[in-house]
């Protein structure tokens, strides 16, 4: 039996900087396993400790993703094994593209009993990425997934939905995006990151995956001008009369226009 | 034609006059209960299909079943809205078009066989407009109920769905926000030490007629407030008069989703929190000194 979790290798959009013609560039920010994939491995590692399966990452993207600091990121946070799918032409893949070459890599394994996904990836953010998986691979899916337990032919799922939480019971393999809270993690050790050197990582072919459209142009944000009015603080009950006079000219307060 | 996915809920406004805007008739598929589809037949949309009530199914357990109605329907765009399940089935109908799928969408328009769309990027910090002229699948915010308009017949289609059951629910009795429709937001980070300093928050949030929201990881992992009150990429997106940041960094995650809002106050202690420069009214200080004066000065005549 495997687990597979899938994590991306990707830079926070905090880091990137936006050109005046809406160009992003990530050339200065560094990479890393995205943030709340760190979670997924941690659950993913929990069920594999539990049920002694194989816990094997799952990444795709472009030539960054097979490189020895980013195989290593991964297997020191407490994998087992790795797949990774690295080409040029997955660097800018979308949503339905990278889902696509993480399907097909999937395709591959047998005896899969659950895929866990991160949340949200640090730098799309979609929440995509997961439902267009199980959807290619005709599997279950399920966000915001708190709680993971294998039972013999079936997954028993608690996840987080609006006003409470809910059990759920689902037979055979299915895709679970874990909620950001669903584990804490730790940062890996000298001992984790010694046994990752070891660790198998085994690199798969990219087929060619749906393009992400034309593209026809890019601007920067625009929204809303800011005055970036700065209210001296030396003395609160001033700042906040300032504040407040301030607010209620703008009409924004209770009973101001509209 | 075009398609909307309808998942447990008729507040699916925005995605009925988007599709509206767009060449073509507009079919909508809706996983729910009847009710819910009979509210979405009045909606202004061409046809409704409707999968039967869902029963201990989940919503997501329909997935099969809208991929289908996709496949079988070969629309030019389909639009989903940000809910959990939203997302599932609109990546589900995605994935059996092969279809891009994207996020933020601001602006789309579609013309002899080419859909142009105009959507922000890594957390909406530039925008894009791309052009197809496959299907696309797009996440669109949902807002509220549509106004009554016109009268849909409805399909009913029995639908193949996925192996997978509800078997308890646990309520913690929290009712719903609309932190979309509130003109005025406070927003609390975790600039606050401890959860009964919300205490502070709120009663700036009174003093205001502010709904409370916060950023995620209030939410999440302190659990100091609900889930759906935090604002954010993804979390809520709100476009109020008024936006008061309190205690917030202002990481571009958090302010993806208040960058609308016209009048941007943010609280903070340090300079140089990103947040500081996103603000209309910027205030470099303690959070504990200034949210209490602010909201003695607001309850003064
Ligand atoms: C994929 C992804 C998606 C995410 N989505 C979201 C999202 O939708 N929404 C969201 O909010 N976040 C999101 N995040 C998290 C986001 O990146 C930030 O970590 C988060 O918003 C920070 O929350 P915060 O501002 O409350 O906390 P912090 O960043 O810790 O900031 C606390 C602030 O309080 C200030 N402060 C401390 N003490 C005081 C005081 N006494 N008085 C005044 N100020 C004080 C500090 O100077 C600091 O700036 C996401 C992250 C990832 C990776
Ligand atoms: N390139 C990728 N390789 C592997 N997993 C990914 C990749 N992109 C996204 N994922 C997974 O899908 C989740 C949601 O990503 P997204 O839809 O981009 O927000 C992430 O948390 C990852 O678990």
């Amino acid at each position: 039996m495997k687990i597979v979790v899938a994590y991306k290798w990707a830079a926070d959009p905090q880091e990137a900087t936006v050109a005046a013609d809406g160009q992003v560039d990530f050339s200065r920010a560094k990479s890393a396993v995205s943030d709340y994939d760190a979670v997924a491995i941690t659950v993913a590692r929990h069920l594999g400790d539990t049920h002694g399966a194989d816990v094997v990452g799952l990444t795709v993207g472009g030539p960054e993703v097979a490189t020895g600091l980013a195989t290593k990121a991964a297997l020191s946070r407490g994998l087992d094994a790795l797949m990774v799918v690295a080409d040029p032409a997955l660097t800018a893949a979308g949503s339905t593209g990278t889902a696509q070459a993480l399907a097909t890599a999937l395709a591959g394994v047998d005896d899969i009993a659950v895929l866990i996904t991160g949340d949200s990836s640090v730098d799309v953010g979609a929440k995509l990425v997961p439902a267009v998986v199980g959807g290619l691979l005709g599997w279950p899916v399920l966000t915001e997934v708190t709680a993971v337990a294998i039972e013999p032919g079936a997954l028993v799922v608690e996840r987080a939905v609006s006003g409470g939480t809910e059990q759920l019971r689902i037979d055979g393999p299915a895709v679970l995006a874990v909620a950001t809270d669903a584990a804490t993690v730790k940062a890996p050790g000298m001992k984790d990151v010694l046994a990752a050197a070891k660790k198998p990582v085994q690199q798969l072919p990219a087929d060619p995956v749906v393009a992400d459209g034309t593209l026809r142009s890019t601007a920067r944000l625009s929204g809303p001008a800011r005055r970036g009015i700065q209210i001296s603080t030396d003395d609160p009950a001033a700042a906040a009369a300032e504040l407040v006079s301030a607010l209620r000219a703008d009409g924004v307060l209770i009973g101001g226009q509209q | 034609m075009n398609l909307i996915i309808v998942a447990g809920t008729a507040s699916v406004a925005n995605l009925v006059t988007t599709a509206a805007q767009l060449d073509g008739e507009t079919l909508a598929v809706v996983v729910g209960s009847r009710a819910v589809a009979e509210r979405i037949a009045t909606s202004g949309v061409d046809k409704v299909i409707w999968f039967g009530e869902p029963g201990d199914r989940p919503l997501e357990a329909f997935a099969p079943a809208v991929a289908q109605a996709a496949t079988a329907a070969r629309p030019q765009v389909v639009l989903g809205g940000r809910r959990p399940a939203e997302r599932v089935l609109l990546g589900a109908a995605a994935a059996a078009l092969r279809a891009p799928a994207l996020i933020d969408v601001k602006e789309v328009t579609s013309q002899a066989g080419t859909v142009m769309v105009t959507h922000g990027v890594n957390g909406g910090i530039a925008v894009t407009t791309r052009e197809f002229s496959g299907p696309v699948a797009l996440m669109v915010d949902g807002g509220g109920v549509a106004p009554v308009q016109g009268a849909a017949p409805i399909e009913e289609t029995p639908a193949a769905t996925l192996p997978m059951q509800v078997t308890a629910v646990q309520v913690t009795a929290v009712t719903e926000v609309d932190l979309a429709a509130a003109p005025r937001v406070v927003g609390a980070g975790r600039g606050l030490r401890a959860r009964e300093d919300l205490s502070i928050i709120e009663a700036l949030a009174a003093a205001l007629e502010a709904e409370l929201a916060c950023t995620r990881p209030l939410a999440e992992g302190l659990d100091w407030l609900p889930r759906d009150r935090y604002l954010g990429v993804s979390g809520q997106h709100i476009a109020p008069r008024l936006y008061v940041a309190v205690g917030v960094s202002g990481q571009l995650q958090h302010l993806a989703g208040v960058r609308s809002a016209e009048t941007i106050v943010a609280i903070n202690s340090d300079p140089k929190a990103p947040v500081l420069a996103e603000a209309d009214y910027a205030l470099v200080g303690d959070l504990y000194e200034l949210v209490p004066a602010i909201t003695a000065a607001l309850e003064q005549p």
